[in-house]
């Protein structure tokens, strides 16, 4: 089994209107809806992301659904598990496209500190599963650091960066 | 007792241990076929089954039961040696329910096979395991067992049909996942499936020294990071007599007060999301969020903290930590009295949860259930008081306790808990004594003598504790866990039976769980 080769292609669609698409996109990269779908530690990074005090709705994801007929954005928050693989993989095809795919946290990068010679129990990286756009390390990662990687999904979406990028100030 | 035990069980090896070094009283080593009648004993006397392990010692595995007394401390191991090979026991989970689930858990890690058990089947590992994680050889899975450790498939009957309860929905607070079997809207069995979360951190303990296991704890339990990493630090401490500065000891009281006060907010809003009402959610993460201001500035992260050292802290606190937390003990004050006018006081709160999912007190001792689900029975059981650590032996503080058990009780006694730990951190904060925050001439590669040790905390789920033992090398040669939300959920099953789905949810959140916790 290649160690890259198990997760779903998914196509683009057959038809495509130019300027039409151009617009949905720019519709759809300031409207994502997540899934609601904590996994571990990050997920209370997710949740305090979604909170007053860093307020993820001021980018128009705060929308958390309960199920992923309603969602195009799954945020892999925490380790994903041998048992709960399979069932990540079905929440995924439950998305209806075009869906996106953030992996949170060095467990959804890689495996992060769970993995070590003679680990039986986690998947080294969501990216064996699903296909993933953007990847935010951490452990767990800031909730600005959640905020940095839906900036730069939305990038990937419409292809311009709506906010500029944070400068350091020392 | 030790006389009462002597008398009443003759063909036992009953030796006495320092409580100080080892963290329990009596160590008795018991054989197989003297074991019920021991067991018989414990629970005649009224004690409670506070952990059921195994280690692997090669030549012959050992089952190790750790009895307490709820009244008064007095904690007894009790040992029996298992053969390696198709080692067998016989089941106590019909005097203990609680250790139905703990006797499945070492099926499925080492292998051991307990006679008579009701369901010795699969709980926390997946298909794919081909041999025993835990045990320290290779032991390939009989295939009779692969058998057993299948994935659990709902039978349908006439006029009943199953329903999964997560391993994705919100209310399960992570990756929970419960078979119910539903007759219409009323619940006839719930059947709970772990091992979702899985992380394998009892095994990681093998492999890596003690320091590098450090961070580990925080992963465990996210919501209260310091008492898990408090729970590590202590027992590695009395495995190696560290003797910790009295500074340290209070400031691990108010850091692990703060954490305590984070996670019950974090659990009224969270469970009250699972009600519908979600504005507690928020004004609950605006007090959280002051918390973790304060704990970022002395250990440097958000949500998973390693602060604790072996024999004292990564750094001392500073004078903004003092302010901080002044001020927010204070604002504190101010807020309680709006939580209760929204959500104490709301009719709509209260009718969906008083009288539903009453625990009895009788039962709650055969459960081995701990923290706020045994205190709002009314029994008050809290192991800062029957067993201090840190510094609440010096702190003069009330255990706050329910009546009946329901979840409004439970709820109330968090509420009142949360009110207590604001009374320790400020008195806490008072004593602070100046001196040395780190024990001198700690070295910085562990190697305790050979031994085991017990230390327990309270986490603020209920009793939190660690069974390290030591082979004399950097390394632990079996590091168990207790946590309290494994017993905690045991009840629920209990407790779903016979109510609407609604309430199940109402009573699923009221027990505060943490799954990476259970899963370990």
């Amino acid at each position: 089994m290649g160690k890259r080769s198990l997760y779903l292609e998914t196509k683009d669609p057959i038809i495509k209107f130019a300027l039409v698409e151009k617009v949905l996109d720019l519709a759809r990269a300031n409207s994502l809806w997540p899934l609601g779908f904590g996994l571990a530690c990050c997920a209370i990074e997710m949740m305090s992301t979604a909170m007053a005090r860093f307020d993820i709705d001021r980018f128009g994801a705060g929308l958390f659904r309960a199920t992923p007929r309603q969602a195009d954005l799954m945020i892999v928050s925490g380790t994903v598990t041998k048992k709960m693989a399979p069932t990540l993989v079905t929440l995924y095809e439950q998305m209806p496209s075009p869906k996106w795919v953030i992996a949170m946290g060095n467990c959804a990068i890689s495996g992060g500190p769970f993995v070590f010679e003679g680990q039986y129990n986690v998947v080294e990286g969501v990216d064996l599963l699903v296909p993933v756009d953007v990847y935010i390390p951490g452990c767990p990662p800031r909730p600005e650091g959640l905020l940095e990687g839906l900036m730069k999904l939305e990038e990937k979406i419409t292809g311009t960066r709506r906010f500029p990028v944070p400068q350091a100030k020392w | 007792m030790l006389e009462d035990i002597k008398s009443e069980i003759t063909d036992i090896n009953v030796a006495e241990a320092s409580y100080p070094e080892r963290g329990y009283h009596l160590a008795i080593e018991a054989r197989k076929e003297n074991l019920l009648r021991v067991i018989k004993f414990f629970d005649d006397k009224g004690f409670y089954l506070e952990d059921l392990c195994c280690v692997d010692y090669a030549d012959y595995l050992e089952l190790v039961y750790f009895f307490n007394n709820h009244t008064e401390l007095f904690r007894i191991k009790t040992t029996i040696k298992l053969t390696p090979d198709k080692p067998s026991a016989p089941t106590i989970s019909n005097i203990y329910t609680m250790a139905h689930w703990y006797e499945r858990e070492i099926h499925e890690f080492f292998g051991v096979y307990f006679e008579n058990h009701p369901n010795l089947t699969y709980l926390f590992l997946h298909d794919g395991i081909d041999s025993y994680p835990l045990r320290k050889n290779r032991v390939p899975v009989s295939e009779d067992d692969k058998r057993l450790l299948s994935f659990p498939i709902p039978h349908e009957e006439e006029d009943t049909f199953s329903v999964n309860l997560g391993p994705q929905h919100p209310s399960t607070h992570g990756v929970l996942r419960v078979i119910l079997k539903l007759d219409g809207e009323y619940i006839l069995s719930a059947d709970p499936v772990l091992g979702y979360l899985h992380r394998m951190h009892e095994k990681m303990a093998e492999n890596r020294s003690y320091a590098q296991f450090l961070p580990n704890p925080a992963r465990m339990d996210y919501l209260a990071s310091l008492n898990f990493n408090l729970a590590h630090v202590a027992a590695v401490e009395r495995l190696c007599a560290i003797a910790v500065p009295e500074r340290a000891q209070y400031v691990r009281t108010i850091t692990c007060e703060l954490n305590r006060i984070a996670s019950h907010i974090f659990w009224l809003g969270a469970f009250l999301g699972d009600l519908g009402g979600l504005t507690p959610f928020l004004y609950g993460f605006d007090d959280r969020e002051n918390i973790l201001d304060i704990l970022e500035g002395i250990t440097g992260s958000r949500l998973t903290y390693c602060y604790f050292r072996f024999g004292g802290l990564y750094n001392d606190v500073d004078d903004n930590f003092m302010d901080a937390t002044r001020a927010f003990v204070k604002r504190m004050w101010k807020r309680l009295p709006m939580y209760e006018k929204l959500v104490t006081k709301n009719v709509i709160f209260i009718n969906r949860v008083e009288d539903v999912g009453i625990l009895e007190r009788d039962k709650v001792r055969r459960f081995g259930c701990s923290g706020p689900v045994i205190r709002g029975t009314g029994m008050p059981f809290d192991m800062r008081k029957v067993e201090p650590y840190a510094a609440y032996g010096d702190m003069d503080f009330e255990i706050p306790v329910g009546e009946n058990g329901d979840i409004l009780d439970r709820y109330m006694v968090r509420m009142r808990e949360i009110e207590t730990s604001l009374r320790i951190i400020s008195a806490a904060l008072e004593k602070l004594p100046a001196g040395p925050f780190n024990a001198e001439k700690v070295p910085k590669k562990l190697k305790p003598p050979k031994g085991d040790a017990y230390h327990v905390v309270e986490s603020p789920r209920g009793q939190l504790g660690v069974y390290i033992v030591s082979d004399e090398s950097d390394t632990p040669y079996r590091m168990r866990w207790r946590v309290p939300s494994y017993s905690n959920l045991m009840t629920f099953p209990h407790l779903a039976q016979g109510t609407l789905i609604a309430d199940a949810i109402a009573i699923l959140g009221s027990l505060d769980l943490i799954i990476p916790e259970i899963d370990r």
